[in-house]
């Protein structure tokens, strides 16, 4: 990446240090489900779905994709990411059911998912730069 | 623009250019927007194809540059999610028919999952249950009504945008990653990528929200991660592969299965290549893993039945018995195209495929001359699973019948195998002509003896701005536009219109007891669209159930409330409607329906100018309060 700010950007993601960007997603799920269940407006969601988006996207690609180039680290960890949220809310929704408590309960395992591969599958082999 | 001098300035200059018309297409596609219409072709704004032809064309021109490849892509990225957001941005509910159905179906999983359970049964048999809770309709139904809810979007909105924009950022990237598993140059993954646009039928998938279209990018995928499995050793290619392959059976089994049978054969070629020297029996078992993984698929649909009762697909050679020569040789060659036969279509489809073809050939022939080469075995892999997918397209089309699906869907798989050899020959005829151009500017001077001049010199620049920097770019950019001809078809029944959605949309804002709409396939599509189907609240009946087909029927034969106490106790519902309108019926029958309606004494509305006719009749008989709120006359 080039472009200097989104490189230094997705760096400080892929750290996690002190697991600062894992927290922030689990406070754009909350914003997410305040926003759902409550407020409603379309540019709180799109503000918390993109932080969310682009923290587990960093994630998922680190953990799958660290040879890559960013740009489809980036892009190949939001596929990742879609997967897994279908997957998640399919599981939802054919045990139980579909509404706000039951979305953020599925943005919670995603995240805490891509947190804990980013961790341990992310960390094996490939180094990325500190 | 390849080797020039000030690359950098012709570079941006492109840039800018490119940006600009994709902008000005953009624009132009929103301006295209209507609430009647047949085709895209009909209200296609007239600058719309002139300024995406100019983008395409800059957009080669970029490709073939020395910018970087994230740029690239990224540029590539806004391409095609242009070129298939036509029927999601120019219809007011997207396409009719499938995409259609599948929103009235997860409005319906929506509500039913909020409220009695997903999904809904009896089912009859375990094996059904299984296909009714694993079918690609409940994962795509998550991952939009997930997104719609994120967002706080309209579940219309995130559906019909989900696959233009899925398909435009990760389709393109995931033909960059295949090819440039086997090519040389990086440019020729990025103009692969940028070339898959230019098959029709890969634009048309990528343009419809449908569980299959969701699969083919899951497919697409797998492909990628078991090229790079041949030559690697990491587990996370082969979890990859995998993952791909079972979310693509998840989103639809067209796409997991074909998946499951490439992932086959890739393992018979990795325990082949893993030979030190492979003997005839290695060869034979290659041979026999073809045979395998290409029966896969013709026999999964025979089985699809134990999990789908309505399927009652088998083999058969009626065809051959009931069909002439002529048109076996046709169905074999070009399959659906032979019907209506369209020269520009078939060429159009075709030609893609042809070019790859030929390249395979090519290079099957050089393979065999340089053994060594470092990527042949995924360039054999992707040759073989392109002859697969051709042998199973005949299989279907000639030795079966009862397909649950259109047989030409398999050519999707083809086209996005055929597009890394499509760019492999495409660049091959760029190093050719610049290698030429360069020994032309700069030998001829030395041939002729004659001292170098500038006009030789400019000879060379010009002849290299003309032909690579200008000639190429032109017919690439143009293959690319003029291959929407194909893509978007310009025969189709009038899409849902403006009018049928304000009366879907009116009936239910403003009715609040339980009612029923008896209308036609048409009517129940917009339905769909604002309620879903099967809603115990607003209930539209199936497209295919009988009981809404033959009330609607009754009504136009013998229009009076009987049928519609008939639905209101089938369905359990207080209030019936009666919708009727002058494009789907034709103006004689409208006409004749209209009057013998209104002679009936069911109280009506009309809506589009009166185009579209709306009757009520109550259970309860008391007057309506719903049309006491409508700004239309009421009568």
């Amino acid at each position: 990446m080039e472009n200097k700010f989104a490189y230094k950007l997705e760096s400080c993601i892929r750290r996690d240090r002190f697991f600062f960007f894992s927290l922030l997603s689990y406070g754009a799920t909350a914003a997410i489900f305040v926003n759902t269940a409550i407020l409603g407006s379309t540019a709180l969601g799109l503000l918390s779905t993109l932080a969310y988006l682009l923290i587990n996207a960093v994630f998922l690609g680190t953990a799958f994709f660290a040879k890559e180039d960013g740009f489809f680290r980036l892009t190949l960890g939001i596929l990742l990411l879609i997967m897994l949220l279908g997957f998640i809310g399919w599981i939802m929704i054919v045990l139980y059911t579909f509404n706000a408590v039951t979305l953020t309960m599925a943005l919670v395992i995603v995240t805490t998912i891509s947190s804990v591969l980013k961790r341990t599958v992310g960390s094996k082999g490939d180094r990325y730069p500190a | 623009m390849i080797d020039i001098p000030h690359r950098s300035s012709w570079l941006r200059l492109a840039e800018i250019l490119y940006l600009l018309t994709i902008s000005l297409s953009f624009y132009f596609l929103v301006l295209s927007r209507t609430g009647e219409a047949h085709t895209v072709w009909e209200v296609l704004h007239p600058a719309l194809l002139s300024a995406l032809f100019l983008a395409s064309s800059f957009l080669v021109a970029v490709s073939l540059s020395s910018e970087r490849i994230a740029c690239k892509m990224l540029f590539i990225t806004f391409h095609s999610v242009l070129i298939h957001s036509f029927l999601s941005v120019i219809f007011p509910a997207g396409d009719f028919s499938g995409q259609q159905m599948v929103l009235g179906r997860i409005i319906r999983l929506q509500n039913d999952a909020l409220f009695h359970g997903w999904p809904p049964g009896p089912f009859g048999s375990i094996q059904v249950e299984i296909f009714a809770r694993f079918g690609g309709m409940n994962f795509q139904g998550a991952i939009t009504i997930a997104l719609s809810q994120m967002l706080s979007v309209d579940l219309l909105w995130v559906h019909l945008f989900l696959v233009p924009i899925l398909w435009g950022v990760f389709t393109p990237i995931a033909v960059y990653l295949a090819t440039s598993t086997f090519a040389s140059d990086d440019k020729v993954p990025v103009l692969a990528s940028l070339l898959i646009s230019a098959f029709p039928y890969a634009t048309y998938f990528g343009a419809i929200s449908v569980p299959n279209s969701l699969g083919y990018i899951f497919f697409f995928y797998s492909v990628c991660f078991m090229l790079r499995y041949l030559s690697s050793n990491d587990y996370k290619t082969l979890v990859l592969v995998v993952l791909f392959s079972f979310f693509s059976l998840f989103a639809h089994y067209l796409t997991g299965i074909t998946s499951f049978s490439l992932l086959f054969l890739t393992l018979a070629f990795r325990a082949y290549k893993n030979e030190k020297a492979p003997k005839l029996t290695a060869k034979a078992s290659l041979i026999f893993s073809f045979i395998v993984s290409a029966s896969l698929l013709p026999l999964s649909l025979i089985y699809l039945r134990l999990f789908r009762p309505i399927t009652q697909t088998a083999f058969t050679l009626n065809k051959f018995y009931e069909l002439p020569l002529q048109e076996i040789v046709s169905l074999a060659l070009i399959g659906e195209l032979s019907h209506g036969f369209d020269l520009r279509t078939v060429f159009l489809v075709l030609l893609g495929s042809a070019v790859a073809f030929v390249c395979m050939i090519y290079l099957l022939y050089d393979l065999r001359k340089n053994p060594q080469t470092r990527s042949r075995i995924q360039i054999y892999l992707l040759i073989a699973a392109f002859l697969l997918v051709l042998v199973d397209y005949r299989i279907l089309k000639l030795f079966m019948e009862e397909l649950p699906l259109n047989e030409e869907r398999l050519w999707v798989f083809r086209d996005f195998l055929a597009a890394p050899f499509v760019a492999v020959v495409l660049y091959a005829v760029v190093l050719r002509l610049s290698t030429s151009l360069r020994a032309m500017s700069s030998l001829t001077p030395a041939r002729t003896r004659i001292k170098k001049s500038t006009n030789h010199k400019s000879f060379g620049f010009f002849g290299i701005l003309l032909i690579l920097n200008l000639l190429l770019p032109i017919l690439i950019g143009g293959w690319i536009t003029y291959s929407l001809n194909a893509a978007y078809p310009r025969l189709s029944p009038l899409q849902t219109t403006w009018y049928e959605l304000e009366a879907v949309k009116s009936i239910d804002e403003t009715t609040k007891e339980k009612y029923v709409v008896i209308g036609d396939l048409w009517t129940i599509y917009a339905g769909e669209r604002i309620v879903g189907i099967n809603n115990p609240r607003a209930y539209y009946f199936a497209e295919l159930d009988k009981t809404g087909l033959d009330l609607f029927t009754n009504m136009k034969r013998d229009p009076s409330s009987r049928w519609m106490q008939d639905a209101m106790n089938i369905t359990d519902t207080t209030v019936a409607y009666f919708i009727i309108s002058e494009p789907r019926l034709g103006t004689t029958e409208f006409n004749t329906v209209l009057l013998k309606t209104i002679q009936s004494g069911l109280r009506w509305r009309a809506l589009g100018e009166g185009k579209l006719y709306i009757f009520t009749y109550e259970k309860s008989n008391s007057l309506l309060q719903w049309h006491l709120t409508c700004d239309t006359k009421y009568v």
